[in-house]
Formats: structure tokens, sequence, C-alpha cells
């Protein structure tokens, strides 16, 4: 595959993956935040294979193999399980209105734009946007753990912000070292083990949700 | 003998008017050459001129158009209603008189005697037309706002005249070559708030809506129509004329001031007309939405002026601003004009209290829905064509500037649409609940059409609207000269009708254009409109009857029809962080609670700018006067003494 | 040098297709309705038995309408149609075209249908009629600023906003998508859904008086009037999907006025056509219509991607 053509679909799979982050901040269910962060998933794990094709690098295929894997499969299917088990109401509840969140989300994409532009030396040929494309991937992640009441929307928001940091570092780099990110896939899994546990036994010895946490404050 | 001096006085203005029409559109074809009039010196420090250049001209034009018009349609008004005609004619004579003289001043002086004229003059008529409580008011909001404004103006005023040594505007302009930048900024900040405190710039715009409505409706549509340009103006004359810097681009800071400032103008001012039930409100609250489009257009030619971007492109946007203020005249006076026939016949500005007023008074109803559907900027009439200008320049002009420029064309372009789609809802609103469905209120009931004057003075503004809609290439040559004169290079029309004085191009000159002719889809609209209308007679003609309009069975009375307040809900709702909407309910029952005798609804929205920012400065205002009273002795000895410290101090400060 | 047909018998041909085809997409994606909920439903010529049936009706017109309201229909469907004489249908002229309007003046004439229509909405009175015209206008506005969001961001790389010439210049770019065109494209989709009146933001079927939006401003018109609303109805829908295709899919399109260049050229047309009714048609088989309060927020999506599109050609 020929740089320039690898160049441009990272480029489209880029738009992708800010469109499936844009329907994850608009999502008003909780099951469609999740099918939206699966589709990244698997956008991000074309990215990969995209990369992997164009620069010849094996550990590239396997981490896009191991990303759409764990994050487009299992990772989903784990947190529709929990919703089902616990059967929380479907609706997302927003800390703020929708409408302000997707509007801080233009901003942020402004943002990284210009902060790319500062940092000019970084940014790659073969890779075009990606990095602030990444960066905002990180940012609305974070927006939608700050913005959202329920645990598993957050959960959804750290795995799309980690999707972000995961599209920054294999446009930047070609990709980290295999062993890392291994690694950090399987932070994830873990990560997201303990939290759908913890939901559950939260919920089911005391039902509550963690937006009642504050009045644990003194 | 009071009818005959006003119809005369009236009759003479709208002569006056005529003959300016007249010698602007000389001016503005070339056939009369600029003019430089010496004017009798009356002050010792500075020789006083006028001056019409294309720019004046243009103003010109605009100020005698609404002019004409309303002077038309006064003494009918006036009869119908108003105390002390003759005073308010006299006015009238000299607020006309003083606009004009602001748009022909040669000097810094004479423009400030005339836009201090101007302002007085409006205010006699503000407060003049049924002298209540609530005009007073309105009337005392505006004369200290227009004198903050013209404080602000003063002091740019002082410190040019002093670098200049003159007040003359080519000493003016001798001397602002050599300002340094952020001196220049500075005082073209200064003059844009002074103006636009004129212009009902948000925020500056609280007094608009309150003092406009007040006037008679004539004065209103002059006052809406006409003045807030005399500002506009004003501001461009600083911007492109007077301060500009020689051979270089001006300032970005000064394009971004503007046109941030005219997107949020267009954006608030049309949101807080829609939920306004004053008719008359309605309409002042339109025009701070229109001065916000022509300044996107003139923060738009800001950016590209002077190299930043090609002069045609530059010349495009300027065009868009200044045929935008030619058309916000011609319909925003068409509106003022009809919203004054409702008033003059029903008593009534509520909206609410009106309704089904196209059966009784056609002429007006017909003519305030072509006025309606230009102000929405809908083709084919000339509201649409100006805002098509003003998107082809956001487009052309943000591509060529790119960047974090581009991005806030893109987004001022989005928010023009917006308002747009705003204003055709406030008027779908507006038209309908006043003219439309069945009458509220007796007032309604037993209205009448107006009289023949006041109908002439609307078709005069409403012929305007149509052509400078249909044939907007003809208007284009009348802003060859302003363009040329401000920004160099050729005028507009060298590439705006390239091909054709029909036909409207952006772009570069050729294939790469893009190119519409609203005449030939108005052409084609009237033929298919023509087919249709022969196309559902023709299987066969069907019969027709009359029945009431279905109410789900029950008899239809006025009260079925939709109000204005709940017209605007869905978008008091949408925008609630805007409005802030309060609503109270009162209900009246009976034994129980499911009997209910009476239900009582209240509701209204604030302006922000009202709330936030004013109320803050009137309570420091206020607590500095409480500071202040502490120290005020009550005896005139002590107020004397403290006059005389003044005078000491400053003359050793300052000597 | 391609030897297209003069300009105006192209414009002409093309605006004809376009009016005289519509009920028949409205007829494919009710037709698709129905099978997607395992009903045989109606044919897909059903569209232009209904209109010719109510041709053929008498009108029964409120007494409390204005004469003007008899014309309303009428203006509606001429501004309606007007607007189709400014798309791209089968040819992409390189050269000439006859300077009739651009993606501004179509969004503007369809503006100015919505805004009559409302009117009349308004002229027989009755709470339903408002209530349409004051939803409709509401989600009218809505969509225009992310509709002009959405033409700009594809008119930068174009430098035009003449529908003829943007699709003329993209045309062989098509393969080379970038991501603004993507995201451009997932906004028009969202907006198309609200401009064709579907669900999530209406229902075309129901004359529940809750759920009615477009629907409550017909309830007063009747017979011939109906029909020329209908027909209107109809155009839109066409012109939205029309638009779309020549803004983001301008593939297929004749370069000459040779017969099979034409048929090339109509096969691809109603190949898009399809695609995009078939997407209308799916999506209003497997969401529920949201509550009117709601759709903002499902438009601001949309705004959000022509933004995100904008941003990223021009930063």
């Amino acid at each position: 595959m020929s740089v320039a053509l690898a160049a441009r679909l990272i480029d489209v799979l880029g738009g992708l993956l800010l469109f499936t982050m844009l329907l994850i901040l608009a999502a008003g269910q909780v099951f469609r935040a999740i099918y939206a962060v699966a589709a990244q998933a698997v956008f991000l794990g074309i990215a990969g294979a995209v990369l992997a094709a164009a620069t010849g690098n094996v550990d590239l295929w396997i981490i896009a193999f191991i990303t759409i894997v764990a994050k487009a499969i299992v990772l989903p299917w784990l947190l529709i399980r929990v919703v089902r088990r616990v059967q929380i109401s479907r609706e997302i509840e927003p800390v703020i209105p929708v409408h302000l969140t997707l509007t801080l989300a233009a901003g942020i994409v402004v943002l990284a734009f210009h902060l790319n532009a500062s940092l000019g030396p970084v940014r790659q040929t073969v890779t075009g946007n990606a990095l602030p494309v990444g960066v905002t991937l990180i940012l609305i992640g974070v927006l939608v753990m700050a913005s959202r009441r329920k645990a598993l929307v957050q959960m959804v928001g750290l795995f799309a912000s980690e999707n972000g940091i995961f599209f920054t570092a294999m446009a930047i780099s070609q990709g980290m070292p295999l062993i890392i990110e291994i690694g950090v896939i399987l932070d994830v899994v873990l990560g997201a083990l303990v939290m759908g546990i913890l939901v559950l036994r939260v919920r089911s010895s005391v039902d509550t949700d963690i937006a009642d946490l504050e009045s644990l404050k003194g | 003998m009071t009818r005959v001096a006003v119809w005369l006085g009236h009759l003479g203005i709208v002569a006056a008017a005529a003959a300016a029409a007249r010698f602007a559109v000389g001016v503005l074809g070339g056939a009369t050459p600029p003019v430089h009039v010496a004017l009798p010196r009356l002050f010792p420090f500075a020789a006083q001129s006028l001056s019409v250049d294309g720019l004046s001209a243009f103003f010109l034009l605009v100020i005698a158009l609404v002019t004409a018009a309303a002077a038309l349609y006064g003494p009918s008004y006036l009869g119908a209603r108003a105390k002390g005609p003759v005073v308010q004619t006299v006015a009238l004579g000299v607020f006309v008189a003083n606009m004009a003289l602001v748009c022909c001043a040669g000097d810094l002086l004479t423009f400030l005697l005339a836009w201090e004229g101007m302002t007085l003059a409006s205010y006699v008529l503000v407060v003049s037309d049924p002298a209540s409580e609530e005009n007073a008011r309105a009337g005392l909001l505006y004369l200290v706002m227009a004198h903050a404004g013209t404080a602000a103006l003063l002091v740019a005023f002082l410190f040019l005249a002093d670098r200049a040594g003159g007040f003359d505007f080519p000493a003016i302009r001798a001397a602002a070559r050599g300002l340094d930048p952020s001196t220049r900024t500075a005082l073209f900040m200064l003059a844009l708030a002074g103006f636009g405190a004129k212009a009902g710039v948000v925020p500056l715009h609280v007094w608009l809506p309150k003092a406009h409505p007040a006037a008679p409706s004539h004065v209103s549509a002059l006052m809406s129509g006409v003045m807030l340009k005399v500002a506009l103006y004003g501001i461009f004359r600083f911007g492109f004329d007077l301060l500009a810097p020689a051979g270089a681009p001006l300032p970005a800071s000064w394009g971004w001031t503007v046109l941030l400032l005219g997107t949020a103008s267009a954006v608030i001012g049309v949101l807080l007309a829609l939920q306004q039930h004053d008719l008359k409100r309605l309409l002042a609250f339109h025009s701070v939405e229109n001065v916000g489009i022509i300044l996107i257009g003139g923060g738009l030619a800001m950016l590209l002026a002077g190299g930043r971007g090609p002069p045609a492109l530059a010349a495009l946007a300027l065009a868009a601003a200044l045929l935008h203020t030619l058309n916000h005249a011609a319909f925003k006076g068409l509106l003022f004009l009809g919203a004054g026939s409702v008033l003059a016949r029903t008593g009534v500005r509520n909206m609410e209290e009106l309704g089904g007023l196209a059966r009784r008074m056609p002429w007006t109803a017909w003519l305030f829905l072509l006025g309606a559907v230009a102000i929405s900027a809908l083709p084919p009439l000339n509201g649409f064509v100006s805002e098509w200008m003003t998107f082809q320049g956001l487009l052309l002009g943000g591509v060529r500037l790119g960047g974090a420029s581009g991005l806030l064309a893109g987004v001022a372009a989005s928010m023009l649409a917006l308002t747009g789609g705003l204003a055709a809802a406030c008027f779908a609103k507006a038209f309908g609940v006043t003219f439309l469905g069945r009458s509220r209120t007796a007032h309604a009931e037993h209205a009448g059409e107006s009289p023949a004057p006041m109908i002439a003075g609307m078709v005069l503004l409403a012929a305007a609207c149509v052509a400078l809609g249909l044939a907007p290439g003809w208007a284009m040559r009348l802003l060859d000269r302003p363009t040329a004169e401000l920004l160099g290079g050729a005028g507009v029309s060298a590439t705006v009708t390239a091909s054709g004085p029909l036909v409207l191009s952006a772009g570069a000159a050729g294939a790469g254009a893009t190119s519409i002719s609203v005449t030939a889809a108005a052409a084609l609209f009237g033929l298919l409109a023509a087919l249709a209308w022969a196309l559902r007679g023709w299987p066969r003609a069907a019969p027709r009857r009359l029945a009431p309009t279905w109410t789900c069975g029950m008899t239809p009375t006025a009260r079925f029809d939709y109000t204005g307040t709940a017209f605007a809900k869905p978008l008091r709702l949408i925008f609630a962080a805007l409005y802030r909407p309060r609503r109270e309910i009162v209900k009246e029952t009976g034994a129980s609670p499911y009997d209910v005798r009476r239900l009582a609804y209240t509701g209204e929205v604030v302006d922000l700018a009202e709330t936030l920012l004013y109320a803050r400065v009137k309570q420091g205002v206020t607590a500095a006067a409480h500071e202040i009273r502490a120290y005020s002795t009550g005896r005139i000895h002590g107020y004397i003494a403290f006059v005389l410290v003044t005078l000491v101090v400053s003359l050793l400060l300052f000597a | 040098m391609e030897t297209t047909p003069a300009p105006v018998v192209r414009t002409i041909a093309q605006a004809a297709l376009l009016v005289l085809a519509a009920p028949l997409v409205t007829g494919y994606v009710q037709k698709l309705k129905a099978r997607l909920q395992c009903r045989a439903g109606a044919s897909v010529w059903q569209p232009y038995r209904d209109l010719s049936k109510l041709l053929r009706k008498g009108t029964v017109q409120s007494d409390t309408a204005t004469p003007f309201f008899r014309a309303i229909p009428v203006l509606v469907l001429a501004a309606t149609a007007t607007a189709t004489a400014m798309l791209p249908v089968l040819w992409a002229p390189a050269g000439a075209t006859v300077p009739l309007g651009d993606a501004i003046l179509l969004v503007g004439l369809l503006a100015l249908a919505r805004f009559l229509l409302a009117v009349g909405a308004l002229d027989a009175g009755g709470a339903f009629g408002g209530m349409g015209a004051s939803r409709e206008m509401t989600v009218g506005l809505l969509v225009e600023p992310a509709l002009m969001l959405t033409v700009f961001s594809v008119a930068v790389s174009a430098g035009t906003t003449d529908v003829n010439l943007l699709a003329a210049r993209r045309a062989p770019l098509l393969l080379s998508w970038t991501a603004p065109d993507l995201l451009a494209l997932f906004g028009m989709l969202i907006l198309a859904l609200a401009e064709t009146g579907r669900i999530p933001v209406d229902n075309p079927d129901t004359h529940l008086e809750l759920t009615m939006l477009h629907e409550g401003m017909l309830l007063e018109h009747s017979g011939p009037g109906l029909a020329c609303i209908a027909l209107a109805t109809h155009v839109k829908q066409l012109v939205t999907l029309t638009l779309v295709a020549a803004l983001f899919l301008p593939v297929g399109l004749a370069r000459d006025a040779s017969p099979p260049a034409i048929a090339l050229a109509l096969a691809a047309f109603a190949a898009k056509v399809l695609a995009l009714a078939t997407f209308l048609g799916l999506v209003e088989s497997s969401y529920a219509k949201l509550r009117f309060f709601r759709v903002p927020q499902f438009l601001g999506l949309g705004l959000v991607c022509a933004f995100l599109a904008l941003a990223l050609r021009v930063l």
C-alpha cells in the first residue's frame, strides 16, 4: 500500500473516529453509546491495519487484531452485560445539557487544531490530521466522563479517550512496542472488569449509583 | 388651518427628499461630480464645510427614500391621533435635515453638530407621541445612551482634531496616517462604541426597542430605517476612510470585532424579536438584527480590505453591507408604516389583541406580507439579494483568509442562516397573528382600511423592495462609486454584474463564478405558479364550498387560534438559557379543584444584556451616588468651593 | 469540447424529471416500510393515484380564510418546483450553465415554500394549523444553519455554491473523499431526515394532533389545493435527496447528449436516489419519533458534524 493512500485512509478513518465520538456525546441511551464506542474501536483497528500494511510493521497487525477483539467485541459485550444485569434506566443522564457538551466538543476541536499548529515539528506528513484528531478524541473522552452521571457511560468515555491515545500513538510513532500496547489493552480490560464488578456490587448491596456518592461527604 | 400647515410641511419634506434622491443618484451615477461647499464660519476656531462623495451620496439616497415615504404617510397618521402635529412636523423636518447633514458633513464639527441635532430632534419625536410616563422613560434612556455614545465620539474627535490642527476631513485623514497602530485601534474602538450605541449594536441596544416604538410610526420607520444607518455611515466613514492606514490592510482586530459584534447582534436581535407581542417593538428588535447583518458584511470587508484579500472580494462584502443598508431601509420602513396603520386603525400595538385584519385592511396586510417576505431574506425580494452577497463574501473571503478567520466566516454564515430562519418564523408569527385568523377583540373587529396617502407611502417602499429584489444589477451600479472610493480598485459592479445586469456573480470573473439570477428564478416561479393554477382546475372545475375551520367538532371562536406567545413557545424552550423565561399561572377554582373559574397566564422573557450588564452598571452608579451624597452638605457655598478647587486643580494639571 | 444540450433544455428536462419522479420516491419508501413491517403495502404508484384522486375532488375551504389561502398551495408548489431547476440530475456541465440559482437560492426557495405554508396554516385559524406552523418553522430554522455550514464546508474546496459547478468539479474527486467530506455527509444525512419530514423528526403518516408537524399545516387544505401541497412535499423530498447526491456522490453524470450516456446517467441517478430513499425508509422503520424538544439535540449533532467538517477543512 502506498504511503499516500495510507495517509488518505488514515485521514478518512480519523473523520470516522470523530463522528463516532460525536455519536457517543449525542447518544441518548446507554446502549447507543456502547455501540458507538465499539464502532470506534473497529475503525481504530482498521487504522492500525492500514498503518501495518503501509509500514510493513508486523506488530501493528497484531495490535490491530487485539484492538478489534478486545475493544470492539469483548468490552462492549461486558458493558452490555452489566447494563442488563443491573437493570438501570437506559437513558443517559447528563450533568450538563447535551447541546452544551456538543458545543464544548466543537470548541475542543478548534483548540486541538490550534495546539497542533504550535506543535508543528511533531506533525508527521504521513499521518496528516491524525495528531489533532487523536488529541480531540482524548479530550472529548474526558469530557464525556466529566459530563455524564452514570458510571457505565463514564467507562465509555474512558474507552474513547483511550482510543484517542492509541490513535495518536499509532499515527505519530507508527506504533509503540508491542508489549506496551498489549499491556495497555489489558489494563483497559481489567479496568472495565473492576468497574463492572464495582457497579454490580454497589448496585446489589446498597442499590445506588455513583452519582449518589456525593451524599457521602460530610 | 393646522391641517393645511401639517400637509404643506410634509409635502415640502417629500419634495426635498425627491430632490436629494435625484442629486444622490446623480453623484452615484457619475453624472454629478463630488460636491464640496464651504459653509459660513460660525465658530472662530474652525471652518465648516459640506462634502458629498460616493458614500455620502449613497446614505443620502437611503435617507431620501424612507423620508419621502414617511412624509407622504405622516399627515394622515398624525391627523388620526397625535397632539401638537405642528411641533411634530417641525421636529420631523429638523430630524431629517440633520441626518442628511451628518452624511454630508465635510468636517468633524459639522458632523458633531448635526449628530447632536439629529439626536435631540428624534428625542422630541419620541416623547411627543402620546406623552405618557412610559414614553418619557424611553426617551430618557435614549438620551442617556445617545449621549454616552456621543461622549465616546467626542473624545475620538477631539483627539484627532488636536493632532490634525483642524476639523476638516482631509486634515484628519492626513493626521491619521501618522498615528501609531495602537492609538489608531483605540480611536477606532472609541468610534465604534460611540456609533454602535446609536446603531443599537448588542450590548448597546437596550434603548432601541423602547425608544423606537414610542415615536409616531412614520418616525419609527425613520429611526429604525434610517437613523441607525447614519450611525453605520459613521462606522464606515471612520473605519474605511478617516482612520484607515495608508496602503496597508486595516488591522485584523477591527474586522474581527465588527464581525463578531455583527453576528451577535444579528442572532440576539432576532431571538429577542421573536418573543415580543408588541408589533412595533418586535420590528425595533429586528433593526438590531439587521444592523448585525450589515456589520457582518462590513466586518468582512474590513478583514479583506487593503490587500489582505483580493479587492473584488472586499468590494463584494462592502457592497453587500451597503445594499443591505438600503434594503433594510426599504423593508423596515414598509413594515413600520404597516404597523403604524394597524395602530392608527385599532389603537392597539399588542398583536394578541388583533387578528383577522387581512379582510378589513387588505392593502396594509398584503404590503406588510411583502415586507415580511423581504425581511426574512426569502427570494425573490431584496432581503435575499443582499444576504446572498453576504454569504458569497463570507464563503469566498473565508476561503481566501483561511485558518481561524475562515472558520469564523463559516460560523458567521451559519449564524446568518439561523437569523434568516428565525426572522421567517418571527414574521410568520407577526403577520399570522395580527392579520389572519379571527379577530380577537373589538378593536380589531371594527378596523377599516387606512386612507390613501398612508397606503401610497407604503406602496412606494414596497416598490423599492420589489425593484431591488428583481433587478439588483441596477443597485450595483449605485454601489460602484462608494466601493471604489473606500477600497480602491474597480467598483463592485465590475465583478458582481459582469454577466449582465440581471445576473449576480461572485468569485473569479468568468466560468468559475457562482452566478444566480433572481430575475430568472422569479420568472420561472411565476410561470410555474400559473401552470399549477391551471393544473388545479384541470380535470374538471371542482365544486368549492365554505365551512368552518375544523376544531374537533366545537364551534370555532377566536380563542382557538394560535397566539403569538404560543407560536414562539418552542423557541422559548429551546433557547431558554438565553431567554430565562418566567411564567406564572393563577388559577381561580370553585368548590372543587377541578372546577376552574378563571386561569390567568403571565409570562415574560428577559434581555440578558439588561439583567446582567445594565442592572449592574445601574447598581454601581446608584451606590456611587450614595457615596457622594455623604459629602454633599446641601449648602451652596460648599458646592461653589468645590467648583473652585476643581478649576484650580485642572489648571495646575494641564497648564 | 463536449457537447451537452443547450443549458435551457438541460435545465427544463432535469426539472421536469425531478417533479414527475418525485411521487415515485415516496411510493418506494412507503413500500419499503410496508415490507419491513411484513405488510404487502400499496403499490409504488399509489402517490400518483392519490394525487389524481385529490385533483378530481371538490374543495372545502375555511370560512375564516382570506382569498390568499387559495393561492398558497399553488405558490408552495411553484417555489418547490423552481428549486428543482438548480440541481444537476443527469448532466454535470463543465462550461456554461443557466445562471438561475445556486445552493443558497435553492435553500431560500424551500424556505419561501415553508413560510407560505405556515402563513396559510395561520390563515384558516384553529389550533392545529398554528401548532403545525410553529413547529415546522422551528425545525426549519434549526436545520438552516447546519445546512449552510454543510454547503459551506463543501463549497470551500470548490470555491462556488452553484450546485451544478460543485458537482462537476467534485466528480473526478469522488474516490478521494477526505475526512471533512465524510463528516459533512453524515451531517447532511441527519439534516435530510429533518428536511424530508421523516422519523425521527416528523412522522409523515400521523394525524394525531400531538405529533403532527408538517401535517398539521395541511388540515384545512383539500381537493386540488391539497394535491398541489402533496406534490410539493414529494418534490421537496426528492430535491433534498438530489442535493445530497449532487454534493457528495456526483458520480455517473453525463458529459454529452448521446442516448447511452443519458441512459447511464439516468441509471446512476436512480441508483443514488434509491440508496438514499432506502436510508430514509430504514431509519424510519427502526427509530421512534423523537419528542419535539429532543429534535434540537438531534439536529445539533448535524450542526456539530458540519462544523467539524469545516474546521478540518480550513484549520
